[in-house]
Order: C-alpha cells, then sequence, then structure tokens
C-alpha cells in the first residue's frame, strides 16, 4: 500500500510541480523578452503581474461570474473574454510605463532604470492597496479545482490540465510570432544590435514598445493563471512570485524564451521537490542555491550564449 | 524651475508653516495626557497594524467624551515601526525612544510583533513608561529569560500584556485536538514567523506528550503561494491539520487548497490568527479567504473569554465608529487601552506627567488591581501577563450569517490551573 | 549655474578665506576629513533645534536618528566601492550587514554566554564580513554584468534564510537579544542618551571616509575603476581583474561589518527580518540618489534618504495634523508612504539620474553625449526630457 500511495503522492506533485512550473514560466517570459530587448532588469514586472490578477477580478466582477462555471461553453467564452480584456489593458498599461518611466532612462548608467523600475513597484503596490485593501483577496475559480480525474492512484485536477494547456499555447503564440513575423524579426534584431537594426530600417521605439506590451499581456495571463489556481490575491504578490520568475528567466539564460520557460518549470520542480522531502523552510534559499550553481559552471545560463564582451 | 530655486521654495515654506506650529491644545481642567502608540502602520503589515490602531482609538474617544481619565484629556501619539513595509525592529526603537522623549505620554500600547518588542522594551524599561502589548505572544518576553529585555532596570517591571502567550494558545489547541476532535495523527504547518512557528511548536510539543503523532512538520515562508504540495505530501496519513500563523499569512489559503486537493473533511486547526471570528464575506477574514465551502470543519483557539461583556456590542460601536469589521486584535488593543486608562485615572492627584508616567506603571504591576475590560475583568500577574487564560474554542458554521458563514462558540476552557 | 552678476560684501570675505581652506586642505586631506565630519557633527545637533525641525522630533531622538543614519551612510560606503567604483552590480549587500550584526551578537550576548568587547569586535567583525565578502563573490567572478547582479541576490536572501532556519546557532526567528553594549570607563552607553553612540559612529565615519579617500586614489581604486570601464581593457593593461575583483567585494563587506556590529551594539538585539531585501534595496537607492561613484554625494544620499524615511514620512501625519489644516490635516501620510517613496523615486531619476552629487563624468555622460542608439528622446543638457 505503501508503494502505490508513494506513487500516487509523487504523480500528484508531479502536476503539482508542472501546474506552478507554468505560472512562474508564464512571468519569466515576459523578463526575459524586456532584457533581451533593452537589457533591464524590469523589477515592476513581478507588479504587472499582480496587476493583472486584480484586473482580471474587476472584470469578472463586472461581467458577473464569481463562482465555477459548469457550462463548458459558457466557461470558454468567459476565458475568452477575461484573457482577451486583461491582456490588452496590461499591455497598455506596459507601454505606458515603458514610454513613461524607462525610455527617457534609455541612455542613462545601468542602474537609474532599475531604481525607476522598484519606484514603479512601490506605485502599483501602493495603487492596488489602496484600491482593494492590503488584505489578501478571494478571486473566482472559475473552473473548480475539484473537477478531478484519476491517474497512477493521484487525483489529478482538470485546471492543471487547463493551466498547462493556456500556458503552451501562449509560449508557442509568442515563439511563432518572434520567429515569423516582421514584427518579431524586428524584435530579435534589436535584441541583438539595436544600432545595426536601426540602420536596417526598423523603428527601434515602436519595436521597445511592442515588446513591452507582449511581455506585460502574458504577465496579464499568468495573472489570470494564477487567479484561477490559487484562488487568492494580494497586492503585494509581485515581489515574491516575480523575483521566482526572474530567477526563473535567468536560470535559463536570460534573453531566451525557451530558457524562461525552462527555467520557470525547473524552479516549479525545485520547490516541490523541497516540500515532499520537508525541506521547505528552505526552498527560497535552495532555488537561490541552483541558480548559483548552474551560473558557477554556465556563466550564461542553461541555454543562455556566452556573448562577447560589450564594450 | 529648477532645482535650487525648488529646494529654497519648499524650505521656506517649511521654515514659515513650522514656525506657525503651537503645541497642542490644552485639555479640559486638567491638561492632556497622551498614550503612545507603535504599530506598524504601512505596507503590508497596515492589515494588521491599522484594526488595531482603532481599537486604541475608540477607546480613547470614548474615555474623553465621558471624561474618564480622571480628567485629563487624553490624545494619541502614533508611531509607525514599519519600514519599507516591513515591521522594522530599529524603527520600533527609535519610535520607542521618541515616545519616551514626550513628556506628555505616560504608557504606551504596540508592538504588534514580537521582534519589535524585544527591541522597544529595553528603552521604555530604562524610562520606567508603561507598555501594553495587544499581540505579543512570544513567551520569553515576560517570563523566563526575559531579564535580558531589561538590562537597565532589571527588576522593573513596565512591559504587560493582555495576549496570551504562545504555551498557553497552542497546547491548548493540541489538547482539542486530541481529546476533543480524537484525532491522533497530525500534520503541523507554519508560516515560519516568530508568533506562527512559536505557537505551532507549543501545539507540537504537546500533541505528543498526549501521545499523539505528528506524521510532519513543514514551514511555509511568507513567499509561499501554493500550499498544494504540501498537503499533497500528507494526503492520506493525518486525520487533522493544524496551522500556526494568521489568516493573513496563508491561514486562508492554504485551507482552501487543502480543501481543493481533496482533504476538506479533515479538520483544520488554529490559533487566534485563524479564529478571526469575522464574518464570511468581511475583508481579510478567514472565511472570506478560504471559501465558506472550504471552511467547513475549521476550527480555531481564541486568547480570550467567551463570556464577555458582549462581543456583539464591541464589533456594533467599531463598526459605527470606523465602518468596517473588527480586526482580529482590535478588541485586545481596545482592552490595553482600557487598561491604561483607569490607571491613568487613578494618577488623579499626581503633581506633574513624570509622576503620572511612574503612577500608571505602579498601578498596572500592583497585582491586587483589577480592570474591567472588553475581554472581561484582568490583572496583570508580575511578568505582566494577564491573568486571564481563558482559551475560547470556535468552530465555523457555513450556514450561519444566511449562508456567508461564520464562527460559532463551542466551548471555553481555563488554562489557569492547568500551568 | 550662471555666477552672480554683482559681487556682494559676504561673498568677498568667502572668496578671500576659500583659497586658504582649499589649500590646507589640499596639503592634508586626511586632516580635513576628520575636522569637517566633526564639524558636520557639530552643526547636525544644533540645526535640529530650529523650527521646523524642532516640530517634528526632540533633540535626544534626533541625534539618536543620527546614529542610525551613519549607520546607513557607513553601509552606503560600503556599496559604493563595490558598485560604485568596482562596476560591480550587488543587489544582496544586507547580507554582509546580518554577518557583521551576528557575529556581535553571537560573541557578545547572553545567547551565547561569551562577552568579547565592542571594541575589538569591530574589527573583527569587519574581518569576517570581509571574509565572506571573499567568499561570496568568487563564484561571480566569471559572470556579466546582471547575472552577477542576480547572484548576488540570492545571496542576500539565502543569508536571512539560513539565519531564521537555525534555531541552536541563531536562535531562528526570534533573534538573539541580550546583546552587549560597548563599554567605556565612565560612560554609559545606554537607550535615553544617543551622545555616546553619536559620537562612536562619527569617529568610525571620518575613519572609514579616510581609508576610502586614501583607496580611492591608490593604485588599487584606479584598478577598479578600469574595470568598472571596461574590464577587457583592464586586463590586458596588466589589471589582475581576479584579486581587484575580490578585493572590491571584501573591503566594501567590511565596511558592512562595521556597521553591523555598530547596530548590534545599539539596539541590543537582531533578528533576521532586519536585513531583508528591501534593506539591500535602501542602500542601493542611496548610491544612486547620491551619486555613484562619489563618496560625498554617496554619504550625503545615505543621510538624507534615512532621514526622509526614518523621521519626515513616518512624523508627516504627526507633524501636519496640530496645524489644523483643512484637507491636508486629515490624510494619513503614514499609509502612503510607499507611494509617495516610489513616486519621489521615479520623478528623481528621471530628472537627475546621476545622481544630487554625480562623479563628473557622468553627468557629462548623461546632458551632452547625442545618443546614439537611434532614439531621439533623451535628455538635453538643461536636464529637461526631450
Amino acid at each position: 500500500m505503501i508503494d502505490s500511495h508513494l506513487v500516487a503522492t509523487l504523480t500528484q506533485q508531479f502536476f503539482n510541480a508542472l501546474t506552478l512550473g507554468a505560472i512562474y514560466a508564464l512571468v519569466a517570459l515576459g523578463y526575459t523578452m524586456v532584457y533581451g530587448i533593452i537589457e533591464l532588469i524590469n523589477f515592476a514586472h513581478g507588479d504587472v503581474f499582480m496587476v493583472g490578477a486584480f484586473v482580471a477580478l474587476a472584470f469578472l466582477s463586472t461581467i458577473g461570474f464569481t463562482r465555477s462555471i459548469s457550462d463548458p461553453l459558457q466557461l470558454i467564452l468567459v476565458l475568452v473574454g477575461t484573457f482577451g480584456v486583461t491582456m490588452i489593458v496590461l499591455g497598455t498599461i506596459g507601454v505606458g510605463i515603458e514610454r513613461f518611466a524607462y525610455r527617457p532612462l534609455r541612455n542613462a548608467p545601468r542602474l537609474a532604470p532599475l531604481i525607476t523600475a522598484i519606484g514603479v513597484s512601490f506605485i502599483l503596490q501602493n495603487v492596488v492597496q489602496a484600491w482593494q485593501g492590503p488584505s489578501p483577496v478571494p478571486t473566482p475559480q472559475l473552473l473548480s479545482p475539484q473537477v478531478r480525474f484519476g491517474l497512477f492512484g493521484a487525483d489529478i485536477a482538470v485546471l492543471s490540465i487547463v493551466i498547462l494547456g493556456i500556458t503552451l499555447a501562449l509560449m508557442i503564440a509568442l515563439q511563432l510570432f518572434v520567429g515569423r513575423t516582421r514584427l518579431g524579426r524586428a524584435m530579435r534584431s534589436t535584441a541583438q544590435d539595436r544600432e545595426a537594426a536601426q540602420l536596417m530600417g526598423v523603428d527601434i521605439n515602436t519595436t521597445i514598445a511592442i515588446t513591452f506590451f507582449l511581455g506585460s499581456a502574458l504577465a496579464g495571463a499568468a495573472g489570470i493563471v494564477y487567479g484561477l489556481y490559487f484562488g487568492s490575491i494580494q497586492f503585494n504578490l509581485g515581489f515574491f512570485s516575480g523575483l521566482k520568475a526572474f530567477t526563473a528567466a535567468v536560470l535559463g539564460g536570460i534573453g531566451n524564451t525557451v530558457g524562461a520557460a525552462l527555467g520557470g518549470f525547473i524552479i516549479g520542480f525545485i520547490e516541490v521537490g523541497a516540500v515532499q522531502v520537508g525541506l521547505s523552510r528552505w526552498s527560497e534559499a535552495l532555488v537561490f542555491a541552483v541558480l548559483i550553481i548552474v551560473l558557477v559552471f554556465r556563466p550564461a545560463g542553461l541555454l543562455g550564449q556566452q556573448l562577447g564582451e560589450r564594450a | 524651475m529648477s532645482f535650487r530655486k525648488l529646494a529654497a521654495t519648499v524650505g521656506a515654506a517649511l521654515i514659515v508653516v513650522g514656525a506657525c506650529t503651537g503645541s497642542s491644545g490644552a485639555g479640559n481642567g486638567k491638561g492632556t495626557v497622551k498614550i503612545g502608540v507603535d504599530l506598524p502602520l504601512s505596507g503590508g503589515e497596515v492589515a494588521n497594524g491599522e484594526p488595531t490602531f482603532n481599537g486604541v482609538q475608540l477607546a480613547v474617544d470614548e474615555a474623553n467624551a465621558a471624561n474618564a481619565a480622571g480628567g485629563y484629556k487624553l490624545e494619541i501619539n502614533k508611531q509607525d515601526d514599519a519600514k519599507d513595509g516591513v515591521h522594522n525592529p530599529d524603527q520600533g526603537a527609535t519610535n520607542a525612544k521618541t515616545l519616551v522623549a514626550d513628556a506628555a505620554v505616560v504608557g504606551m500600547v504596540g508592538p504588534f510583533n514580537s521582534n519589535v518588542a524585544r527591541a522597544i522594551i529595553p528603552v521604555t524599561n530604562e524610562a520606567g513608561l508603561a507598555q501594553c502589548s495587544p499581540a505579543n505572544t512570544g513567551v520569553d518576553l515576560t517570563k523566563t529569560g526575559s531579564e535580558k529585555y531589561r538590562p537597565k532596570n532589571p527588576n522593573q517591571r513596565n512591559y504587560f500584556r493582555v495576549a496570551t502567550p504562545d504555551d498557553v494558545q497552542g497546547p491548548a489547541g493540541a489538547q482539542y485536538a486530541f481529546n476533543d476532535l480524537g484525532k491522533k495523527k497530525a500534520y503541523v504547518l507554519d508560516d515560519t514567523e516568530a508568533f506562527g512557528k512559536g505557537v505551532a511548536d507549543t501545539f507540537q510539543a504537546e500533541f505528543e506528550r498526549l501521545g499523539g503523532t505528528v506524521v510532519k512538520r513543514d514551514g511555509a515562508p511568507k513567499s509561499t503561494t501554493d500550499y498544494t504540495p504540501f498537503f499533497t505530501a500528507v494526503k492520506g496519513q493525518v486525520d487533522v491539520v493544524y496551522f500556526g500563523g494568521t489568516q493573513v499569512t496563508g491561514g486562508g489559503l492554504a485551507r482552501k487548497q487543502m480543501v481543493a486537493a481533496g482533504m476538506g473533511d479533515i479538520p483544520y486547526v488554529g490559533p487566534d490568527g485563524i479564529a478571526d471570528l469575522g464574518e464570511g464575506g468581511a475583508q481579510g477574514a478567514f472565511i472570506t479567504l478560504a471559501g465558506v465551502d472550504a471552511s467547513n470543519n475549521v476550527h480555531g483557539t481564541v486568547a480570550g473569554i467567551h463570556d464577555i461583556p458582549d462581543p456583539a456590542a464591541f464589533a456594533a460601536k467599531y463598526k459605527a465608529k470606523f465602518n468596517k469589521d473588527p480586526g482580529a486584535y482590535s478588541a485586545l488593543a481596545y482592552a490595553c487601552t482600557q487598561v491604561l486608562i483607569k490607571a491613568i485615572a487613578s494618577a488623579a492627584t499626581a503633581p506633574d506627567q513624570a509622576a503620572i508616567r511612574k503612577a500608571v506603571r505602579d498601578y498596572v504591576f500592583t497585582t491586587t488591581n483589577k480592570f474591567d475590560t472588553v475581554l472581561g475583568t484582568i490583572s496583570f500577574d508580575e511578568n505582566g501577563d494577564s491573568s486571564q487564560k481563558f482559551i475560547s474554542f470556535y468552530k465555523v458554521d457555513p450556514a450561519g450569517a444566511g449562508g456567508k458563514g461564520n464562527w460559532v462558540f463551542v466551548k471555553q476552557q481555563d488554562f489557569a490551573t492547568t500551568q | 549655474m550662471s555666477a552672480p552678476a554683482r559681487r556682494r560684501p559676504g561673498r568677498d570675505a568667502i572668496d578671500r578665506w576659500t583659497p586658504a581652506v582649499r589649500a590646507f586642505y589640499e596639503a592634508h586631506r586626511s586632516i580635513s576629513i576628520f575636522v569637517g565630519t566633526a564639524v558636520v557633527g557639530a552643526i547636525l545637533p544644533i540645526v535640529v533645534l530650529i523650527p521646523p525641525l524642532s516640530g517634528f522630533l526632540p533633540q535626544t531622538v534626533w541625534v539618536d536618528t543620527f546614529a542610525g543614519a551613519g549607520i546607513f551612510v557607513l553601509l552606503a560606503l560600503g556599496l559604493n566601492v563595490v558598485v560604485g567604483l568596482a562596476g560591480l552590480l550587488d543587489l544582496g549587500y544586507a547580507a554582509f550587514f546580518a554577518i557583521g550584526a551576528y557575529a556581535y551578537a553571537l560573541s557578545a550576548s547572553s545567547f551565547t554566554n561569551v562577552h568579547i568587547p565592542f571594541w575589538p569586535m569591530l574589527l573583527i567583525g569587519a574581518f569576517v564580513a570581509a571574509t565572506f565578502g571573499v567568499l561570496l563573490g568568487a563564484p561571480t567572478l566569471r559572470l556579466r554584468g546582471d547575472y552577477l547582479a542576480i547572484v548576488t541576490l540570492g545571496f542576500g536572501e539565502i543569508v536571512p534564510v539560513v539565519f531564521t532556519n537555525s534555531d541552536e546557532l541563531t536562535n531562528g526567528t526570534n533573534g538573539i537579544a541580550g546583546v552587549d553594549r560597548p563599554t567605556l570607563p565612565g560612560i554609559v552607553f545606554g537607550s535615553s542618551d544617543p551622545w555616546p553612540f553619536y559620537i562612536v559612529i562619527l569617529a568610525i565615519i571620518a575613519l572609514v571616509l579616510i581609508f576610502l579617500y586614501r583607496l580611492q586614489n591608490s593604485r588599487l581604486g584606479r584598478a577598479w575603476m578600469a574595470i568598472r570601464e571596461d574590464e577587457l581593457a583592464a586586463a590586458s593593461s596588466g589589471v589582475n581583474t581576479v584579486t581587484t575583483k575580490l578585493l572590491a567585494f571584501a573591503l566594501g563587506a567590511s565596511t558592512a561589518g562595521f556597521a553591523g556590529v555598530f547596530s548590534a551594539g545599539r539596539l541590543v538585539f537582531v533578528s533576521p527580518d532586519q536585513f531583508g531585501f528591501t534593506v539591500s534595496f535602501t542602500i542601493l537607492a542611496m548610491l544612486v540618489l547620491g551619486g555613484m561613484g562619489n563618496m560625498w554625494g554617496v554619504a550625503l544620499g545615505a543621510f538624507t534618504l534615512f532621514i526622509v524615511q526614518s523621521v519626515f514620512l513616518k512624523q508627516l501625519t504627526n507633524f501636519v495634523h496640530p496645524l489644523g489644516l483643512p484637507i491636508i490635516s486629515n490624510i494619513d501620510f503614514v499609509q502612503y508612504q510607499f507611494l509617495l517613496y516610489g513616486i519621489a523615486l521615479v520623478v528623481m531619476m528621471l530628472l537627475r539620474p546621476e545622481g544630487f552629487f554625480p562623479n563628473v563624468r557622468r553627468r557629462r555622460e548623461l546632458h551632452q553625449a547625442a545618443p546614439s542608439e537611434g532614439s531621439p528622446e533623451g535628455i538635453d543638457a538643461a536636464g529637461a526630457l526631450q
């Protein structure tokens, strides 16, 4: 009985890790995209993710869906609507932040936009705190986590699979966009060499704005997913989750979108693994320890490319 | 406008404004005394600090209206010990020095966090300022080992509290889980903070002493968002879960995810951080966070007597004044203030503010003095701990409050005899 | 900043004395620094007796706050070595602060029953912190700028977690209390009398300033700046990047060690929650606001930011309330601290990203260079946004 019980537990934990990792991966994508293009550690990104969760909550309250929905068609419609609205709103917010807080500092010393990013982070947190209060707020779990199916004796929530599906779909969409479209090519070339891209006729400002739009929209999507899965959000959730997501992006090689996703899943597995073996108190330290060890052996992250020393 | 001009204008304006700052208004008759407050009032901790502060404000306003402070007018000197959104012991110590330096302050309420208290008590002890904490539960603050907090005057106590220390509440929960609920295999989870870990430690010790087994003991740091893996790891192996912490540090969310993981029929027990007695729907209440459906089978201990003069009346007048439901520590802060006010009233004939301060401290620590407070009639022992060691047990009734869910009283127990 | 059109008598006097003072300063730098610190230290307690400053806090608490600010001045000076001089972006500097504080708490408290006196512990604590600076810096040697940042951030998170979870060694989240105060024959270091602590921190700051000033102009200092500007070129010129970087970490950490020991001796209590990421970030903000690379700017920036955070923002409500102004009196500024702080940071960076007292080179970089990266926006010579 112990053996099959252990298998069931580990299967369950596997899916827990995948789901958690997926959420980190979604947020990490935004970090890595922005970093790739303007080499800015956008500390406000975690808070953009938090705002996304709250915007989704506001939207759902406004259209009146605050409990789980059993009709699949209705569920899909509501989800699509929520994702659409939230991602657009968040994308706009992201572009706004870039335009007013980061663009003027594009040529400033490295630290200035970093400080600004944290300033923006504080502002976002405070605004949301004033709006929704400092306590955690429950979010509607449109697809109830109680809907489950069995696998190897474990009860897997359908919600987990849905989240994984959404994450994969978004990641693939992003890869296709960056890899196949003109705008995507503009983004890649700007990331590689801004001056050369300019010489080739790329409009840097628009390209960067689009990058921020996409990154923030993804953060918004992550926020929705977060609310759906965990069922509770708070004005300061951006800080910790953002930090872990950023670590994921670096772990995978910052600037590399596949790396960011990989990093997100790795961190999800580390955290869940730590809980399973009773080391949950050390999970923060473990995540960073793994990062440091990886960076010692692969200084540019797992999938990052060691670029030449920039002048 | 150039930087320099801007700075000069602001500076000039400040000087003008500052010169107009008069002293605080004179009271009716005998002048003003102040009650100092040190609580975390900004950032993430405002959810703890603000309702607690409101308890003090309510008591002060009532006393002023009824002239119940021996003829003195009461004011509050409010200090925030949160820095960058987190309670900061250093800031707390600075605040304590500010309060101590204000001669009109004759007593203080606070702090909220035990770690801040560890930095503050040396300061207030040196000044002999009576200090009442509504929320500190660290055992070493008053009991064995507390001398290190009183380096200047080791034999003079000035710190007292109305909150029940961890060494009562944790074991109370353990006895309830083992005897009343009849559970033998526990999973203990704490939020790694001082209060949560402290009460979880004492729960575990008592539960094991009674003969139960703690199958797994975990800590979920503040950064934890997903409690599902925690419960997955113990599913099928435990029959009761104890959460050391508050609903804000994860207690509500953990229960919600525990139920989502399929363990809803396993009882969930917690200290007064969980049993905030708030109705479902109230902002920040446990039932709101966990959801009504998940709150079934949730039990909690409250460090206080149940048969007190009307908890509903307190909640009503709090709500009337602040338009919100009271927080978990509002009544405790209110009680602290009541104690200080009674002590101030006893010093009606004191010649000056320094004498009032001394009289207040002496009055509180005269162990025969009793105080009628919203928590009942209490007095303080020579350590500064409240005589009231009642623990009340509550559980959630999901059908209560018209389906929104509320807490119902189960029983109360006096632990004074079992210490 | 244009010169005044007319000369005034007072100006004449200043102009006459200035060259003499300057000559003295040029010849005797160290003594000047010492004297300067003493003068500033003497003026500050007097300045706070003037309204409106006197309305915020009584003098004793002001002086005590200055001692607290002094701790952060030390921290900022140390971080300036790592980030400002050597160009190594360290986001977890508070870890060294924690190590210094815990080193003292473990060597001088009732928790361990070891009681090494404060004064030798200052040096020992600094040395222990420096050692950890080397240990934590070593894995970062091969990393590019922002990877280095995230690793240091990681260390900044790991150290408090280790302290929190090591119950037997460090008493975990409840911290170590009963830490010994400094002792000197005849002088009492207590909570009510801020002056002894104030004078001690001034002395430490003066010594550190002198030391860092000498260091900055030495070969090592120039090596740091070379690495900051272009590591490859520096290495090609014969600079040993490994030892240079490790020395930056070590010396930067040692200042934090001083600050940690002093802080523990003053608060008589250490706990892991005093050393989180927000502390690291605050020190960094002080650096940027003050003017990175410029020791004096950094010290001033640290002092100013600390006073703003600890006094003005906190006491604003208490200060404004008795004035009885119509709407403003009802605002609870305390709750909006974060918002104000965030807005101030953003505004500051937009208007003056090089800090209050920047390195001359930085200012030139920011205000005169025509941006070559294709964006027509930037900051023109007058400091205004395009």
